[in-house]
């Protein structure tokens, strides 16, 4: 052990975050949820769920299946809407010193526009992370997976705020190395990589499938090595910090994709099998930090390649 | 609400493929409610990942023990069920919203059907302690005597029990719906509590309207992270949207919800 403790710091843009560790969109809710377990202050950045312009009341039931070593999820972006998020949600998150990421979701680059436009001028939010990878509303990977349209989203929000801006990337491409550089010359200030994987479970006693959605975003640690691998090839391409998601359920799993190439990490399924995962994976990487003499972040961040 | 890891005390079969397995489990035991639940993790690993959710059948504020009811129905129930006594699980609870108690006078009915039973039990046993005890009409519902899951710590704590098992083999052969139209026509009823099948909730709720009597059911949703935040545990509202079932519910009035969307979804 090294008596100065190891400086785990990031910033992107103005977003200034104490350690890498943060909550992934949709599984943390507005944070609140989980204050009676854990310190929030304690992570990176909370990331909150997915906001739209209008409420939305989601996909039917079942929305959760489990799938060997993962689930799928149908969730639909229910949310009460940006004005409702702003109003009710934001002020309770701001009793907590930590950042607060809001993911955005548009059905139009019009829409996009305009909520980025809200949660800048709410003064609530630190940064502002653009879902363009959702599976599980219609056309809500559509900007996630054609370069032209990442570049047009990217850039019209990037003029309307000065906030940080984090695009998270869609699994569910050819190649995302092309999507991540679109986003990234586009303006984009870091990449979240990724969302979930489209998946389908089937009920073999209904014979019918069992979301209600019929398809639904595969999470867990059954993704690990798919989002690795995205973290490992847009890492070779882009210059801007990856915020790594998928699968991490401990330590290791978040040492494996700081070394793949990510800046930072997001926790996200993690959290519903064990609450305060994301905590403890602060707590450990400030130990492996310590233990391996490694002075900041920056010593270990793509250490794997070649 | 705490994240503990809890001595499993116990772990008995009580009926086939029924387990009343004992937790050393004092935080959560102190603070639980008639109806809320547990979310349980399968010893350590990430097959299956999700927690189980387990209503919790008798809380021992005094001793500071859970008493849990489960059924084998799959994968996670069995590894739940086998594991030995003197190990430790992985708990989080209590979660969610229980039975509001009765306020007025007037008999309570509660309809259990199977393993329904359990959140029944912790309500039964709550009512127990009042100063003025509410006067319990207990009515249970199974396919056949074997299924009659902790029906002597069910009926123990009624004063009027009935039973009904489709094959006969145990009370009056029928359906536990015969039972209650008999005890709705006897009036008298200020609130009835039903945990079951949906199919027979349903039918309950519907009677129960009928009769103008206030019902009050706990649902089962898949649920991931059973504290509200991942809205993957809805079920359909009468007022069109969804409700969360670990976090505004498990229990609800029968009135909120849209019944022919629950039973749809079902099928
Ligand atoms: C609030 C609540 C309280 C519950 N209380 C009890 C209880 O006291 N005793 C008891 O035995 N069971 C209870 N359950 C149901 C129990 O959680 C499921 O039976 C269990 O999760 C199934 O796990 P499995 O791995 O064995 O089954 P799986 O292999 O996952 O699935 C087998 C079957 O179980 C059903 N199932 C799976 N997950 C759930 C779930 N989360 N909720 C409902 N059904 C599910 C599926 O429809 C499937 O057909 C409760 C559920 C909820 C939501
Ligand atoms: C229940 C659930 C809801 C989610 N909702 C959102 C969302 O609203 N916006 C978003 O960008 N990602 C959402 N995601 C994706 C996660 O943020 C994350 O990218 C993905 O689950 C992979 O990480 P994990 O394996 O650690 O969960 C959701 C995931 C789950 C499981
Ligand atoms: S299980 Fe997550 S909101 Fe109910």
């Amino acid at each position: 052990m090294t008596s100065s403790s190891p400086d785990l710091s990031l910033q992107i843009g103005s977003l200034q975050m104490k350690n890498p560790v943060m909550t992934a969109s949709g599984t943390f809710g507005y944070g609140v949820e989980y204050a009676e377990l854990f310190d929030m202050s304690k992570l990176g950045a909370v990331v909150i769920k997915a906001a739209t312009m209008k409420p939305r009341v989601g996909n039917p039931p079942p929305r959760i299946a489990e799938t060997p070593a993962g689930m799928l999820n149908a969730i639909g972006l229910q949310n009460p809407g940006a004005d409702a998020v702003i109003s009710e949600k934001l002020p309770q998150l701001a009793e907590y010193d930590v950042p607060v990421i809001v993911n955005l979701s548009g059905e139009s680059v019009d829409e996009y526009v305009q909520l980025a436009e809200k949660f800048s001028a709410c003064g609530q939010v630190d940064a502002l992370e653009l879902n363009i990878s959702c599976p599980n509303v219609e056309h809500g990977m559509d900007f996630g997976t054609r370069p032209e349209l990442t570049a047009e989203l990217v850039g019209k929000v990037r003029a309307a705020s000065d906030l940080p801006l984090i695009t998270k990337l869609s699994p569910n491409v050819t190649d995302i190395t092309e999507i991540a550089v679109a986003a990234v010359d586009a303006g984009s200030d870091a990449l979240s990589v990724i969302n979930t994987l489209l998946g389908i479970s089937i009920d073999v006693e209904r014979r019918r499938p069992l979301l209600g959605n019929v398809t639904g975003g595969l999470s867990g640690p059954a993704i690990k090595p798919v989002a690795l691998r995205c973290v490992w090839q847009v890492y070779e391409q882009v210059d801007v910090p990856i915020i790594g998601v998928g699968g991490i359920m401990n330590t290791r799993d978040a040492l494996e994709f700081i070394m793949a190439g990510a800046s930072a990490v997001a926790v996200g399924t993690a959290t519903f099998v064990n609450p305060t995962a994301s905590v403890e994976i602060v707590a450990g990487l400030q130990q492996y930090f310590a233990e391996h003499d490694l002075p900041d972040l920056g010593a270990l961040v793509g250490a794997a390649h070649p | 609400m705490v994240s503990v890891e809890c001595e499993l005390l116990s772990n008995e079969e009580d009926a086939p493929g029924h387990y009343v397995m004992a937790l050393a489990a004092p935080e959560i035991a102190a603070e639980a409610q008639p109806g809320q639940f547990v979310h349980l993790r399968t010893p350590r690993t990430f097959d299956p990942l999700l927690r189980r959710p387990f209503s919790i059948m008798l809380a021992d504020k005094v001793h500071g023990h859970l008493r849990l009811l489960a059924q084998v129905v799959g994968r996670g129930t069995e590894i739940l069920v086998n594991t030995p006594v003197g190990a430790k699980l992985e708990v989080l609870g209590p979660l969610g919203t229980g039975f509001p108690l009765p306020t007025g006078d007037g008999d309570v009915l509660m309809v259990a059907g199977g393993v329904g039973v359990a959140p029944l039990i912790s309500l039964a046993d709550a009512l127990r302690g009042f100063e003025h005890p509410a006067y319990i009409r207990g009515l249970f519902g199974a396919a056949d005597e074997d299924m009659l899951v902790c029906w002597i710590e069910f009926a123990g704590r009624c004063d009027e029990f009935y039973v009904t098992t489709e094959d006969g083999s145990a009370g009056e052969r029928g359906l536990i719906t015969e039972a209650l139209a008999q005890q709705l026509d006897r009036g008298q009823a200020a609130v009835a509590y039903t945990c079951g099948p949906v199919a027979m909730m349903a039918a309950v709720a519907q009677m129960c309207g009928d009769a103008d009597v206030p019902c009050y059911c706990s649902l089962e949703q898949r649920m991931g992270c059973g504290i509200g935040a991942c809205l993957g545990c809805v079920i359909a509202a009468a007022d069109g949207g969804y409700l969360r079932v670990c976090k505004d519910g498990p229990v609800f009035a029968t009135d909120r919800l849209d019944w022919e969307a629950i039973l749809s979804d079902q099928q």
